[in-house]
């Protein structure tokens, strides 16, 4: 018998990977697996990366009754007023959906930008601080 | 540079696991057996005893072995009652306590761990000396072992020497790491850093 070649797809409506804070993100999670899930959630959160230990915030995790092996489901999330998505040198914080099948925590991750101009906001540098002109 | 694009990002160093050397973990795990799963992973700071004991852990799962886990921090002489309630309450053969950090503990907190282990199915620790319990393996580093790394977290980008990092830190794989996290921090653009224009190799 030919092994299934496991999938698995978090997508938003239209490819969007970048929303204003408190906007709805809909889309479609979908998989294809070779051991059944038993569970299976979608998971909003927000995480650090950089030099220090991840901080990591799930804002909401929305449950798929009775996965089936083959499936896709639609959700809608509505992200919240913040945090926002930033980066410096030395922590950046990203927000992310991702689809959890359990049993094994097979997951697949979205990584979205979440601010007022839908652009990550980019921290100064030190340098760029002290030689702004004061005001 | 973006934090995020940073090749050595804390999230991206916890991915590289251990690099045995001179054994595999067939042998391993057939040595951890043979001293009835009660050892010790020795070696100084920044050598990967706690990355070797993570690696360990689903191995004593797929064996059957629920874990109990505790790690400990500098100055952690002795077990608060809720560490030793999640440690110690109604042990079973069927677990094994791992205690990261287990030369924190003071004589007398050691002493009581390891005989309240014994009601489990063993004990493993990590340690920065020997002679806690039999040690199953010491965990070295080399230049080689930090090129190695270095060159797995630059994937295709120039890698600098390993050597004089290597001895600047004295060993300790994590300071040498952090040090390059600070380099490439630097770098004014991620496309710097992929040429390797500035160099934190030229350091």
């Amino acid at each position: 018998m030919e092994a299934i070649q496991e999938t698995i797809q978090v997508e938003t409506r239209d490819g969007a990977n970048a929303f204003l804070p408190g906007e709805v993100v809909e889309g479609t999670v979908s998989w294809q697996l070779a051991i059944p899930a038993s569970r299976a959630e979608l998971r909003l959160f927000w995480y650090t990366e950089g030099k220090g230990d991840q901080d990591l915030k799930i804002v909401e995790t929305v449950a798929f009754a009775n996965p089936e092996r083959q499936d896709r489901r639609g959700f809608s999330v509505r992200l919240p007023e913040g945090p926002f998505s930033f980066s410096g040198k030395l922590i950046s914080l990203l927000w992310a959906l991702e689809v959890v099948l359990d049993p094994g925590s097979r997951a697949e991750r979205l990584v979205l930008t979440v601010s007022p101009t839908r652009r990550e906001i980019l921290l100064p540098t030190t340098s760029e601080v002290s030689g702004a002109s004061p005001r | 540079m973006r934090a995020r694009d940073n090749p050595f990002a804390v999230q991206r160093v916890l991915e590289v696991r251990y690099r045995l050397s001179g054994t595999t973990w067939e042998a391993l795990m057939e040595r951890l057996v043979a001293l009835r799963f009660r050892a010790a992973l020795v070696g100084p700071h920044g050598s990967g005893k706690t990355t070797l004991l993570e690696d360990l852990e689903p191995r004593l799962q797929r064996q059957g072995f629920r874990l109990r886990k505790l790690t400990l921090h500098e100055g952690d002489r002795r077990l608060s009652a809720s560490q030793r309630r999640d440690l110690f309450q109604d042990l079973s053969p069927s677990e094994i306590l791992l205690l990261d950090g287990a030369e924190q503990l003071g004589r007398f907190a050691w002493l009581e761990a390891r005989t309240r282990s014994r009601a489990a199915g063993g004990l493993v620790v990590t340690s920065h000396r020997p002679g806690l319990l039999p040690t199953l393996c010491e965990c070295r580093t080399t230049p080689e072992l930090l090129d190695g790394i270095l060159r797995e977290l630059l994937e295709d980008a120039p890698s600098p020497p390993a050597d004089e990092l290597f001895r600047r830190h004295g060993g300790n794989l994590r300071d040498a790491l952090r040090e390059m996290y600070d380099l490439y921090a630097e770098a004014t653009s991620s496309a710097a850093a992929r040429t390797g224009s500035p160099s934190p190799a030229g350091r």
